[in-house]
Formats: C-alpha cells, sequence, structure tokens
C-alpha cells in the first residue's frame, strides 16, 4: 500500500524496472481500471477488454526495460493498450453493441428524487453510449481520450502516434459526429 | 468576423489555442448567439460523457498477474518464443532422426539385405497377348520376338 501512496509513475517504473514486482503491481492498481473502461468501450465487448486490459499490464512488464522517463508513464500504458486494441479490432472480432443490462443499470447514481428523472437519466446515458459505440473505433478512441481520461493534446498525440494539428481537427469531427448521433 | 470553423471552436472550448487567436474567438463568441450555442453543445457533450458510470475490474487484476510476472524483465528482450530457441529442438530432431534411420534399416531387412534385383525377361512373361489355349487374332501380335523362348 505504500508504493500507492507516496511513489510517482515514474518513480514506480524505475523501481519496477530494477525487478521490484510491488511497484510494478502498483502501477497496475492504478491504472487497472482507467484502461479497462477505455478498452470496454472501444471493444464493446468487457470480456475481451479484461483480456486486453491483462495483455496490456503483461506486455508493459516485458517492454519495461525500454521505458524512459521521457515518455509519460499513463500515455505509454494507454498507447498499448490502444495498439492491441486496434490490433483486436482489424481482426474481425468486433462485436455489436450491447445495451445496458439491469445490473449495471442498478450502479448507476441516482441524481434526482422522482422515479422520471432517473429513468430520464438512464435513457441519456443509454443514448450517449449507443451513440459512441455506433461512432468509428478512430472518433471513439480521441473522444474516450479527451472527454474521460481528460488528457491534454500532446498526451493524445502520444497515445495516438499522432500529430497536434490532426488531434485538434480529428477530435472536432469525432465531437461534430457524436452530436448528430445523439437523440434530439 | 465570420463563424468560426467547427475545428477553430472544439480547440477554443479545450484552451487549446494561442492566445490571440483565443481573443478573438472569445470576442465573436460573445454576440454570435449560433457560436454560443454550438459551444454549448461541444461543453456538454463533455460534461455527459465524463458523467457516464464507469465500468470498473471490480478485482485486484495486480494480484491475478503475479504468477504470470515470475521472470523479471530483461533488458533488450521480448518474451522468448518457444519455437525460437534451436535448443528446444534438440529431443525432437533426435527423435525423427533415430526414426528415421530405423525405418531404412526395416526396409533393407524386407528387402532381402541387399540391392534389388531385375528378373529375367523370361520370368515377367505374364501378359501373353493370347490367352493359354486361345487363337491369335493377329499375327504381328502373337509373332514372337528372336529373343523370347
Amino acid at each position: 500500500m505504500g508504493l500507492d501512496s507516496h511513489l510517482q509513475d515514474e518513480e514506480c517504473a524505475a523501481l519496477a524496472q530494477q525487478g521490484d514486482r510491488a511497484a510494478f503491481a502498483a502501477l497496475v492498481r492504478r491504472y487497472q481500471d482507467r484502461i479497462y473502461r477505455f478498452l470496454v468501450r472501444l471493444t464493446r465487448s468487457p470480456d475481451d477488454a479484461l483480456e486486453l486490459t491483462q495483455e496490456t499490464f503483461l506486455n508493459a512488464y516485458q517492454a519495461l526495460p525500454r521505458w524512459t522517463p521521457q515518455a509519460r508513464l499513463s500515455t505509454w500504458l494507454f498507447r498499448i493498450a490502444r495498439n492491441l486494441a486496434f490490433d483486436w479490432l482489424r481482426r474481425g472480432k468486433r462485436v455489436a453493441f450491447v445495451p445496458l443490462d439491469e445490473d449495471e443499470e442498478a450502479h448507476y447514481p441516482d441524481p434526482a428524487p422522482g422515479p422520471d428523472a432517473v429513468l430520464e437519466t438512464l435513457q441519456r446515458y443509454q443514448g450517449l453510449e449507443a451513440a459512441l459505440a455506433r461512432l468509428p473505433a478512430e472518433h471513439r478512441e480521441i473522444l474516450l481520450l479527451r472527454e474521460i481520461e481528460e488528457m491534454p493534446y500532446e498526451d493524445i498525440a502520444a497515445v495516438l502516434d499522432l500529430n497536434l494539428g490532426t488531434v485538434k481537427s480529428r477530435l472536432a469531427r469525432a465531437r461534430a459526429a457524436l452530436l448528430n448521433k445523439l437523440p434530439r | 468576423m465570420a463563424c468560426p470553423h467547427h475545428d477553430q471552436l472544439s480547440a477554443y472550448a479545450d484552451q487549446q489555442l494561442p492566445p490571440a487567436e483565443l481573443a478573438r474567438l472569445r470576442g465573436h463568441a460573445e454576440v454570435c448567439p449560433a457560436c454560443q450555442q454550438r459551444l454549448h453543445d461541444i461543453t456538454a457533450l463533455g460534461q455527459s460523457l465524463r458523467a457516464l458510470p464507469s465500468p470498473a475490474l471490480g478485482f485486484d487484476l495486480a494480484a491475478q498477474l503475479n504468477d504470470r510476472l515470475r521472470a523479471p524483465p530483461q533488458p533488450g528482450r521480448r518474451p522468448a518464443l518457444p519455437w525460437a530457441d534451436w535448443r528446444g529442438w534438440m529431443p525432437a530432431g533426435l527423435g525423427a532422426g533415430l526414426a528415421l534411420a530405423s525405418g531404412v534399416w526395416l526396409g533393407g531387412l524386407l528387402l532381402g539385405g541387399g540391392m534389388a534385383h531385375a528378373p529375367a525377361a523370361s520370368q515377367v512373361r505374364v501378359f501373353d497377348p493370347v490367352p493359354p489355349g486361345g487363337l491369335c487374332a493377329a499375327a504381328e501380335l502373337c509373332r514372337l520376338s528372336p529373343g523370347m523362348p
């Protein structure tokens, strides 16, 4: 637990490079949910996202000796995850969008007192998830990185291997596409 | 000033424009209801996406991966593939060689332990054009060659 609390990512990574598995475990705990939620929305398959999350960290562990502190660890991990997801998508393992089931709905926060407001919120979430799922993967990934992971443009450029101008234009197109798909 | 392109508005919403351009766009947006609406849509979209329930793994992945991370990472080396190390093939290669050698030896035994000899032509004259006791339908077919008994 100590490692989780006081060491920066890069310090953990440096220790992990020297074979400190506890330091690497701290990094896994720190990023597992972020990587997983990114992969779930990119692949639309929770089972495959779980497998790809594991692969991300296994690949990262093996690639650690090549990691340098110049690369921010979070962008480095997201880049590995993103490349694995796109390999997976290229292999044709796409799945159809699966509507949210009742168990998932039960975990939604209750933002309003009345049942009508709860229902409206659920419908808004479902509509947004469905619209997101219908976007091309290139649009989906850039929106996820910017809006959900709240990455600066420079980090998005590093994850997606794009220049800043392309990040700016692709993000604008992705936003426009998602707004067009949202129920009015 | 004409309404900015969507790229510019999107970058403006993210505060990712140079200061001069940011100020120019801000001035326009203050007096343009259409751009105000577009900016509102972009901002609201981001807020909605961030408000989505976040799927989580729900267990400690590090503990699960622990067994698979026994070997420490090695500099400049990818994980070894089982077929990449030629030493891994030695037992299989030896076995295949032995199987081949024993096959040759057994084949030699079946053939009488020596080279195969071609039998004499008289011994293989079994395809006579005329069946035993039959009449010859064409003389040229039935004429025996001088070397044949």
